[in-house]
């Protein structure tokens, strides 16, 4: 039985090969063969919604044997990686669930999506996600779930810049996938510290070390994690991630933000429970953060006017309150509001673009005047608590000015440093002083008669100033700076001619010789 | 181990060099190209069957040729490769088949001449990398010039082209004075410890010199004048000037050959490290330092640029930090690692850098004012520009991915805060290049020209699917390259972490 679990990602991969395969070389392109695109992804996963309801029927007559590997995937010293994968429990059970939904979803976007440009990329792109989230619920290693995991963040991109004629959807979709990019960047540290620290990658060997570690190790090892997971599940401060990724359409939003993808960070921390439970810190980090979010979700989804941003602080909120049971250890608990939530979502946003007709003639019920008095938390609650706009400010901006300088540096210091710099920012920069001089500013005339005192304090400063001045101007602007610029430029017309004679391919032909002949 | 097999190193690097006289002294330039084309075929599968005949289970020197060239200074035409070498030499074969293809109808002026430098190189370079001795070595590297001059001066794009020539050229010659007097010690040194005279006992020979132990005054100087030579080739922040002023000024496909050949790096894993092994070891903190470095200033800067062919110079030198990120960290994960990422790149750079080659030929431009809407006139393009360009940031299912996972988890091991760094680097370089393909690629069209561009030509297309199968399949078998290597790597970071910093003499080759 446990070979089974290795279809199960399979059949959506090899149906998202075929159908990004056939419509790059256009075998599958246009209405006509809309239909066999909808088939192949269709079956693949119905196939793997079977294979996995079937494991889980197994699992559940304890017939499986708890772990399934197919041989090594990457080994170099003692680092071996397997492609192994877990076949009881949680995982089993998350992978039906998602299998089923992702089948509905599927079958729900083959009418939808019908007619839409964009078709058959829809198709390829939510095979490859079904592949990755079945792959990152069933790997019994790290890096397994770290390839579902990034791959998911992957086809979550493609999926908000589905329109990607609309620049802001493909803004939005860049700026998720950065952000998500820092979780994935914790998750590949946390690995890199478990193979250095446990020496292994594989879950359960991992779990019958960590008893053995210190404190700080695991401590490390836990943090590492619950950032990815934060970053996964749009908990603070990665929250608002999740209000710009509801760009792509409909069915892809309601199975990665509503059903699946945006519960791998709770998954994640449910199957690390024996790290977590090690270190009672980071359990408490888990219940502030995932309390905090709630809180901040509540909010902000208050003050949401559009269907869709509201259902996405209401997600945000649901997974706050999983991460506090987690925090606070009930696990159980919140692997069954996982699983609860994934389907309501689901069905939810699903229905989401049907709403305003459900709903008609039936106004939203106003919050309760004690707090509609707030102003500053309407305000607050408006901007989203400014997130956006702190990390900006904070992250975004700065790096973009050190990048500015940096090139800069680069152009105008290492190039020139390094000889031969180009020559068209010579040409900008004489230009310019050109410009200064014709305004009046007078670039090769330092003396200056505007310090003026009055009374003997006044005239003993205007003396010392001109003093200073007068040494300032004849030793060391005219001897460092005139004079090592004009010294400078006549050994640049130089070096030019030099250059200029030795460009000729003859003489570098000669040069080239005269290094060999050293050689010899 | 047995030197009396059929010279097919000696082949390598002689076909191409036919070849190209071949193609500059045939009177019909239709003709020629395809003269080119047929030696740089055969050159690709002699290369494979090179690989075929390593056994990867020995980690020495192997299909030894070795002949007197200069017996008066015990020079010797001595080539082997180890599982260092072995698969750059069908790489490097199949970069040059696809700069032939690329360059197929854009060349239009002394095409011979064009294509024959193009083989002439490729030959050279398979000397690069076959040399076993160093003059030898130090004859091909330096060599390599003359074809890269002329490539970049005569069929260059950009109105400074000659200036960028010029500047390569001497940069690589500023990197070529460093090598001569490294050699120069090393041999010397190899004449005072068998305590002999000097033109008669010098030796060039790399396993000899391996076996020769280096006294530690002379250490730190070897292995920085190695480094220095090579830093500038690599390269490293900050020689690297030279690299994006040759993106924008030489024709793209040579510009594909000098990101895609990896020769600096080469020349740090097989000569700098193993000569001088404890100053290896001593400074691998400044050689982790000065990746870093690279690393974080390259990817900063490629996030400024708004030309996709300076942003791949950019991101080239960034990827060559994390390669040294990954050798600096003296285990198993990261050489393998950085060996692996060395042979990714030279797929991935070089076939971004033939896709922005395509840009550029088909609107004039590869800025990003010009661009904008391109996945929608030409999505093949952009599907297989989206391919690389997650192959670079290390994406799963990716050869990116093993890579560098691989080297994230080497530096992790050895110097925690460098991994920390390494990964800065990755979120950094999902930025830049993102962010460049937002502009470029997406969004809607504004310019007439981007209206009727046309999409990959059959020839295109088929140039990019071999490079796009290649990263899919080594993303999901790695094994299959770290196996080749393993041996070798195993040899080379015992020969570095041994107790002693005299060398093991287990690589010492009967005499002829």
């Amino acid at each position: 039985m446990d070979a089974l679990v290795l279809l199960i990602p399979l059949a959506p991969l090899c149906a998202a090969l075929l159908i990004g395969g056939g419509h790059l070389f256009g075998f599958l392109d246009g209405e006509e063969s809309e239909q066999t695109t909808s088939s192949c992804a269709n079956w693949a996963i119905a196939l793997s919604c079977l294979l996995a309801l079937i494991l889980l029927g197994s699992n559940l007559l304890n017939m499986n044997a708890g772990s399934f590997s197919i041989g090594r995937w990457l080994s170099s010293e003692a680092l071996t990686i397997r492609m192994n994968f877990i076949t009881t429990g949680f995982n089993v059970q998350l992978a039906a669930l998602f299998s089923v939904l992702l089948a509905i979803v599927m079958r729900f976007s083959t009418h939808y999506m019908h007619r839409e440009a964009g078709f058959h990329r829809f198709f390829f792109v939510l095979s490859l996600f079904a592949f990755a989230i079945l792959l990152l619920v069933l790997s019994g290693n790290a890096v397994g779930t770290l390839v579902g995991w990034e791959t998911a963040g992957l086809c979550s991109y493609l999926l908000i810049a589905y329109s990607y004629q609309r620049s802001i959807a493909v803004t939005n979709a860049t700026r998720v996938l950065v952000t998500n990019h820092i979780g994935d960047a914790c998750f590949m540290i946390a690995i890199g510290l478990s193979v250095a620290w446990t020496g292994t990658v594989d879950w359960n060997e991992m779990f019958a070390t960590l008893p053995q570690l210190p404190t700080s190790q695991i401590t490390g090892l836990a943090l590492c994690f619950a950032l990815a997971a934060f970053a996964k599940s749009a908990q603070l401060p990665f929250t608002p991630w999740l209000a710009r990724a509801m760009e792509g359409p409909t069915p892809s939003s309601a199975v990665f933000y509503g059903a699946v993808m945006i519960h791998a960070g709770v998954y994640l921390v449910c199957l690390l429970r024996p790290l977590f439970e090690l270190s009672t810190f980071i359990m408490a980090i888990l219940a502030v953060v995932g309390c905090m979010t709630a809180l901040y979700s509540f909010i902000v989804g208050l003050t949401q006017t559009d269907v869709k941003s509201s259902l996405v602080y209401a997600i945000s909120a649901q997974l706050g309150l999983m991460f506090l049971e987690c925090g606070l250890g009930f696990w159980q608990l919140a692997k069954w509001h996982l699983c609860a939530h994934a389907i309501v979502r689901a069905y939810q946003l699903l229905s989401a673009p049907n709403l305003m007709h459900a709903v008609h003639n039936n106004p939203i019920k106003p919050v309760s005047p004690k707090i509609a008095q707030l102003r500053w938390a309407y305000t607050a609650s408006l901007q989203r608590f400014w997130l956006d706009q702190i990390t900006d400010w904070a992250l975004v901006k700065p790096v973009r000015r050190l990048a500015n300088d940096l090139c800069y540096f680069d152009d105008h210091i290492v190039d020139r440093f390094m000889g031969a710099p180009n020559p068209v920012l010579n040409q900008m920069s004489s230009l310019v002083q050109l410009e200064e001089t014709k305004i009046g500013a007078r670039l090769d005339n330092n003396a200056d008669e505007f310090a003026q005192g009055s009374g003997l304090a006044g005239t003993l400063t205007q003396w010392t100033a001109a003093i200073s001045h007068w040494f300032e101007e004849h030793f060391v602007l005219q001897g460092v700076s005139k004079g090592a610029v004009r010294y400078g430029r006549e050994l640049g017309h130089l070096a030019n001619k030099v250059e200029r004679q030795i460009l000729r391919p003859r003489y570098l032909v000669l040069f080239v010789c005269i290094t060999l002949l050293v050689a010899f | 181990m047995n030197e009396s097999h059929f010279p097919i190193l000696s082949l390598l690097i002689f076909l191409p060099l036919l070849g190209a006289l071949m193609t500059v002294l045939c009177g019909n330039s239709q003709l020629a190209k395809k003269i080119a084309l047929t030696f740089a075929s055969i050159e690709l599968i002699a290369a494979l069957a090179v690989v075929a005949l390593f056994h990867s289970n020995n980690g020495d020197f192997q299909l030894l040729e070795r002949s007197d060239w200069i017996p008066s200074l015990h020079i010797e035409f001595l080539l082997g490769i180890d599982g260092i070498s072995v698969l750059f030499l069908p790489l490097s074969a199949l970069l040059t088949l696809m700069a032939i293809i690329a360059s197929w109808n854009s060349i239009q002026h002394l095409s011979r001449l064009h294509f024959a430098l193009l083989l002439a190189l490729e030959g050279i370079t398979m000397g690069v990398f076959c040399a076993l001795d160093l003059v030898l070595f130090f004859l091909f590297w330096e060599l390599t010039l003359p074809p890269i001059f002329f490539l970049i001066s005569l069929w260059g794009i950009g109105p400074e082209r000659r200036g960028a020539a010029m500047k390569y050229t001497l940069f690589m010659l500023f990197g070529g004075v460093p090598l001569l007097f490294a050699i120069l010690i090393l041999s010397m040194n190899h004449a005072t410890a068998v305590s002999g005279s000097i033109p008669l006992d010098l030796s060039f020979s790399l396993p000899t010199l391996l076996a020769t132990p280096l006294p530690d005054s002379l250490q730190s100087t070897v292995f920085f004048l190695l480094l220095l030579g090579f830093a500038v080739k690599a390269p490293l922040v900050p020689f690297h000037t030279w690299l994006p002023t040759t993106a924008m000024e030489g024709a793209t496909h040579t510009t594909a050959l000098l990101v895609g050949l990896k020769l600096g790096i080469y020349g740090l894993l097989r000569f700098a490290m193993p000569l001088a092994p404890s100053a290896a070891v001593q400074y691998s903190w400044a050689l982790g330092i000065l990746g870093a470095i690279t690393l974080i200033y390259g990817a900063l800067i490629a996030l400024q640029q708004t030309n996709l062919r300076r942003l791949l110079a950019y991101a080239s030198i960034s990827h060559v930090g994390l390669v040294i990120i990954g050798l600096s960290a003296l285990n198993m994960q990261g050489l393998q690692g950085a060996i692996f990422q060395l042979l990714n790149f030279t797929l991935i750079a070089s076939s971004l850098m033939l896709i922005a080659g395509f840009i550029q030929h088909r609107l004039g431009s590869t800025e990003a004012l010009h661009l904008g809407g391109l996945a929608k006139v030409m999505p093949r393009l952009t599907a297989f520009y989206f391919l690389f360009m997650l192959a670079s940031m290390g994406a799963p299912l990716t050869s990116g991915f093993p890579a560098e996972l691989l080297i994230i988890i080497g530096a992790l091991t050895a110097h925690p805060t460098l991994g920390v760094t390494a990964l800065a680097g990755a979120v950094l370089c999902a930025a830049y290049m993102l962010s460049f393909t937002r502009r470029a690629f997406f969004g809607a069209i504004t310019q007439t020209s981007v209206e009727h561009a046309q999409d990959l030509r059959p020839r295109e297309l088929a140039l990019l699917c071999v490079p796009a199968l290649l990263i899919l399949i080594l993303g999901f078998m790695p094994n299959k390259v770290l196996k080749i290597n393993q041996k070798t790597a195993e040899v080379w970071l015992n020969r570095l972490m041994a107790d002693q910093p005299v060398v093991e003499t287990g690589e010492e080759i009967p005499a002829p």
